[in-house]
């Protein structure tokens, strides 16, 4: 727990490091994240010099290894892997005519997914294709996992290419699961 | 090395160095690494391998393929399992099925001899007369029915499954499927490449095209040399395609996994079933089909004892023949029911070794030797007109028939897509037509059977592939295959029958020709009534045979008459695999793992884990007691996380709330909470919550943790139409919720570091504040769920486990517990609050569960509004009402009825043992004329016994509301 904040993944347990590992699933759940959606979410995007013409199911890095994700063309993410979550109240009033915050700090867990065989592990669960040149960088798929709803997006995380991954909180220890399981016969690890 | 095993390059599949045992019915048997225990069988000249399903006749492979059903065998893991598909390096013990007494001496047999007394479809005439006679026929049925033995204790395996995207999809690594996989290739496209076998090139490892058997393996080395090269190919191999699904869905089978393929194109390469010669007792233990012999002395090695004579329907019967001679086994006779060859070089070269051929004749009869378990000679007769014979030619000591009346494509996978098999009568030849778009066939299955035609036809087939995926493909090559394959008419009846149509089911031609008799004309009925192609094969060796059969009783051609359609499954799959790795997503609030750590006993609440209360099971009513008792007599918290919830912002969220619920929102203040009750469109109470108003444009709602979607999706439907400026908002999972109950809770709170004044003067009943404790962020509500002094915290979901240890450490010091669902739903009966769903069902409107206060009557609006009104108008036909009795009454359960005069007039939805009151309280529908106070009602209870409660008035407890609003 970090500055009071707790993970919802409760199994993850950091295990031994292992060397020659081909995937690994990381727990950034305690990483920042915030969002806006409604009407006026794209123009409230161009007050803050944030890219506007993203399609929806896209994902783009903009600075300092922040992401903007575009869900439609009324919901964006904003997705920080390397600062940490705070512990204010989540706003929820709103930032500009019809355009309010997301919760999604806390209502979605984030686990992100790298190694080479990835789309091949995540075939186990989702059925949607991947692979790479059917699911670029920068696409983002909003689809189901395991029986349980998950959005997908393809980046760059500390230039590697990654899937990261948002479950409903309730069900981040579930995917846990879910996930380790289906990369057991990959060497994989998870921390 | 075992006398009846051939050298190199004889058996291709068994490693040498690597002997084998297993047992098979008490005998030990040896083999190779790379046997299946059939060829492991054979390799030790054990020919008896399993008896019918219905006359349990002794039985030997047929197709040496897994694609019949004479080779079932009984594993200890599982029964019914093909001995051709097992390895017989995984095995320890194998044995017969569905025998009394032993597999060679079977006391079942005696069925066989009572053949005319079990004629095609006597069970729909049988059993039943005279009257009652069917229970003494059950017990004999059920003893004899079924085939092997299940194992119940067996552990089941892992299995799994997985998708798999690809460009275009070949099923059938042969010759044909292999040419047009890389061609496919070639032309950049993504190819996955399925074939059953765990070996690539099909037909090429064991079947001579020619006279001179030169071409076949270098032509095979190079296909795979190629395949190997190939980047874009992935090969799967023991994958078997199982069915084809609409946009080229294709479930395929390889060892623990079943493989979800997705392709864009898909082509079938999966050859033809070679088709069996009907005559009497065509099922005799050394009768195979010539392909069978060709992948034993090839795959296996395996040179069966002789003599052996060839029953020829075509061409491809005389290559069976020379391969045979070749690898040293003495051929006593080539039996061809044509007058000539097509291929005249075919019979010289056969005469050259001085084999003997008999045109124009046929097997009209098989004999078992001594044993009875193996064959021991055939009767050849001449041929006189179709399927009718002459004198008797010769009668041949053999021990092997290899026989082959044709090619039949392998149909099924293109029948699944909509394709339709159409029959050539004269010149007996098929054509797949009607293909889904997409599908494509090569080789076999598009009857093309000439090598070089083969490999030119699956060129063909990569190349429209890149076409349909818009990718540039050469020209068609022009591919003709004059090769004729089928004979016409190789069935021949019989005067004692025992002609087998269908080994599967043991179905002879007379059952075949009863069926049409008994006028079942269409071959759908026939496969109906009589059963034939319902076996494991799947009408693999019977459709065409019967379709015959059928088109001759019912003066049609066979092409009129057609085959009986191919469903999935292509062959049996094990229930585990389709079941895969089974995936039940089970909900957890963050504050999960604490109630782990006390001990609490965890229920399901839908989709959600909660604790019932903490405590040992066995404890229950104890636990509960002592929970119940905290909360009335200091504090209790409970975990509400799953609790629904939904933020409404915007303008228009005063105006949406009013229109979605029954009660008035216009006007609800800053600050305050309102009850909010559902209806649906038809009136009925479909959940209920409270809506706090946390700024003008900002309402925090709560609903019921089984009903939140709903709430969520009617919302946004509603919305879709009315187009109002608010933002919906699913917070469920963003936003956990402890309850702190007792009449010291406000302690808690103010020992916990909230900062809001707590007093009920500054947060009175029914008042939200937003606030922070010890400086985590929360929402708190007053709330009388429980009927105490009660505070409802909202907490980013984060912080949930923060805020929970933060009061359970602040509420020691009032001795504060932790109380489960259970608990609560004691307590919430007592106070007389209602669970929608519980209380509720679909018919209840607010009249009848004492609503009537929630419905706003003087706004215009709301859903439902119309059907409410309309149903309270009516007389009530019953009514929620709360009952008491005497704790040592016989406690009613949820779900036991109210009886009045003999009659049932509602039931029991809540009931439990209220420690407090010293009574057994309960919620219950009863007869409107029972439901004023002081009435009685009846309850049947368990085992029918009846007790008379007393209508009481809602709340048990606290009739006041002092408690709530301390």
């Amino acid at each position: 727990m970090t500055s009071g904040l707790a993970s919802p993944v409760g199994a993850a347990q950091v295990p031994a490091p292992m060397t020659g590992k081909t995937l690994a699933l990381h727990d950034l759940s305690l990483a920042l994240r915030s969002g806006v959606r409604g009407p006026g979410a794209a123009d409230w995007l161009r007050t803050q010099s944030m890219p506007t013409d993203l399609q929806p199911n896209t994902i783009e890095n903009i600075s300092n290894g922040r992401l903007l994700m575009a869900l439609s063309t009324r919901e964006f993410w904003l997705l920080e892997p390397d600062a940490d979550a705070s512990a204010a109240a989540p706003p929820s009033a709103a930032v500009a005519t019809e355009a309010w915050p997301l919760y999604n700090q806390h209502s979605h867990a984030w686990l992100v997914l790298a190694g080479g065989p990835k789309a091949d592990m995540m075939a186990k669960l989702c059925g949607v294709d991947l692979r790479e040149n059917a699911f670029a960088l920068g696409q983002v798929a909003q689809t189901q996992m395991a029986h349980i709803s998950v959005i997908v997006a393809h980046h760059l995380w500390r230039d590697t290419p990654v899937f990261s991954m948002f479950v409903d909180q309730s069900l981040a220890d579930f995917a846990w699961t879910a996930l380790s399981d289906a990369m057991s016969e990959f060497r994989a690890s998870t921390d | 090395m075992s006398p009846r095993r051939l050298d190199a390059p004889y058996g291709q599949l068994i490693d040498r160095d690597s002997p084998v045992e297993f047992e098979f019915d008490g005998e030990l048997i040896r083999g190779y690494r790379g046997d299946s225990v059939v060829s492991a069988l054979l390799g030790e000249d054990r020919w008896l391998i399993s008896r019918s399903f219905k006359y349990h006749r002794p039985r030997g492979p047929l197709s040496l393929a897994g694609h019949d059903a004479n080779t079932l065998v009984q594993t200890p893991r599982a029964p019914n399992q093909l001995a051709e598909d097992l390895d017989a390096q995984d095995q320890e013990i194998v044995s017969g099925q569905n025998f009394l007494g032993s597999l060679r001496a079977d006391r079942y047999a005696l069925l066989d001899r009572l053949g005319r007394f079990l004629p095609v479809g006597f069970y729909y005439r049988a059993f039943f007369k005279p009257r009652g006679i069917w229970r003494y026929w059950e017990a004999f049925i059920r003893k004899t029915a079924g085939l092997g033995v299940a194992n119940l204790r067996v552990k089941p395996r892992y299995s799994d499954k997985q998708y798999l995207f690809c460009d275009v999809a070949v099923v059938g690594a042969g010759p044909a499927g292999i040419s047009a996989a890389l061609t496919a290739a070639a032309g950049g496209a993504e190819v996955l490449l399925i074939d059953e076998n765990p070996y690539t090139g099909g037909a090429l490892t064991y079947h001579r095209f020619g006279l001179e058997d030169v071409t076949r393996e270098h032509m095979l080395a190079q296909l795979r040399s190629s395949l190997a090269a190939a980047a874009n190919i992935r090969v799967l191999s023991g994958a078997t395609c199982n069915a084809w699904f609409s946009d080229h869905y294709l479930p395929v089978f390889q060892g623990e996994r079943l493989l979800k393929v997705r392709a864009n194109t898909c082509i079938l390469a999966t050859g033809s079933s070679e088709q069996p010669v009907v005559f009497r007792n065509n099922d005799v233990p050394g009768i195979v089909l010539c392909s069978a012999l060709e992948r034993l002395l090839l795959h296996h090695g395996v040179c069966p004892e002789g003599p052996a004579v060839v029953l020829a329907g075509n061409d491809d019967a005389y290559l069976t023949a020379l391969t045979a001679i070749d690898a040293g086994l003495t051929l006593a006779a080539v039996v061809d029911m044509r007058p000539a060859t097509d291929n005249p070089a075919l019979a010289a070269a056969l005469a050259e070794r001085g084999v003997t051929c008999y045109f124009n004749a046929t097997v009209y009869e098989a004999h078992e030797d001594a044993s009875g378990l193996r064959l021991g000679s055939v009767d050849v007769y001449n041929i006189e007109t179709a399927g009718q014979v002459g004198a008797l030619t010769a009668r041949i000591e053999c021990q092997l028939l290899a026989m082959s009346a044709g090619l039949m494509p392998a149909y099924q996978l293109a029948c699944h897509g909509g394709a339709k098999l159409e029959y050539v009568d004269e010149k007996a030849a098929f054509a797949l037509t009607q293909l889904p778009e997409g599908m494509l066939l090569a080789g076999g299955v598009n009857s093309i059977h000439t090598l070089e035609a083969v490999c030119a036809d699956g060129r063909n087939a990569g190349r429209q592939a890149l076409r349909a995926l818009s990718r540039p493909a050469d020209d068609d090559e022009a591919v003709e295959c004059a090769l004729r394959v089928n004979h016409p008419w190789p069935i021949f009846k019989h005067p004692r029958g025992r002609e087998f149509v269908d080994f599967d089911e043991d179905l002879q031609v007379k059952d075949i020709i009863n069926s049409a008799r008994l006028g079942y004309r269409d071959i759908q009925l026939v496969k109906r009534y009589s059963t034939v192609g319902m076996g494991p094969s799947q009408g693999r060796h019977s459709a065409l045979t019967t379709a015959r059969l059928i088109a001759q009783a019912t003066d049609r051609t066979v092409s009129e008459t057609g085959v009986t359609t191919a469903r999935p499954p292509v062959k049996p799959e094990p229930l585990g695999l389709l079941a895969g790795r089974r995936f039940h997503p089970v909900r957890k609030t963050p504050l999960d793992s604490r109630h782990r750590a006390l001990g609490a006993h965890m229920i399901p609440a839908g989709s959600w884990r909660r604790p019932a209360f903490y405590g040992k099971p066995s404890q229950r009513t104890a636990c509960i007691a002592a929970e119940a008792q905290a909360v009335r007599t200091g504090v209790g918290i409970i975990d509400v996380s799953t609790l629904g919830g939904i933020d409404l912002r915007g303008p228009d969220a005063a105006e949406f709330l009013n229109r979605i619920y029954t009660y008035g929102f216009l006007k609800q203040p800053v600050g305050k909470t309102r009850y909010a009750v559902l209806t649906s469109e038809q009136g009925v109470v479909v959940d209920d919550g409270v809506a706090a108003r946390l700024a003008d444009e900002h309402f925090y709602v709560t609903a019921t943790t089984t009903g939140v979607d709903r709430v969520y999706r009617d919302m946004l439907r509603w919305n879709a139409q009315w187009r109002l400026s608010v933002d919906i908002a699913q917070v469920t999972s963003a936003y956990s919720a402890v309850n702190v109950a007792g009449p010291r809770s406000r302690d808690v709170l103010e020992s916990a570091g909230c900062d809001l004044d707590l007093s009920a003067e500054a947060f009175p009943y029914l008042a939200c504040r937003e606030a922070c404790v010890g400086g985590i962020p929360v929402r708190i509500m007053r709330v009388g769920f429980v009927g105490e002094l009660g505070y409802e915290l909202h907490v980013p979901s984060l912080m949930a486990q923060s805020l929970w240890d933060r009061l359970l450490s602040a509420g020691a010091a009032f001795d504060i517990k932790p109380f489960g669902v259970e608990t609560q739903r004691l307590l919430r009966l007592e106070k007389g609050h209602i669970i929608v769903g519980q209380d509720t069902d679909g018919m209840s409107h607010p009249g009848e569960v004492g609503l009537e206060w929630a419905i706003s009557r003087k706004k215009p609006f709301f859903v439902g509004r119309r059907s409410v009104e309309i149903l309270m108008a009516q007389p009530l036909k019953r009514q929620l009402v709360g009952f008491s009795l005497s704790v040592h009454a016989p406690q009613p359960k949820e779900g036991h009825l109210v009886i009045r005069s003999g009659d049932i007039v509602g039931n029991v939805t809540s009931c439990e043992v209220s420690a407090t009151l010293n009574q057994i309280v309960g919620l219950a529908y009863v007869h409107p004329d029972d439901a004023l106070p002081g009435c009685d009602i009846t309850i049947r209870t368990d085992d029918a016994v009846c007790v008379q409660a007393t209508v009481v008035a809602l709340p048990f407890y606290d009739p006041q509301n002092e408690r709530q609003a301390l």
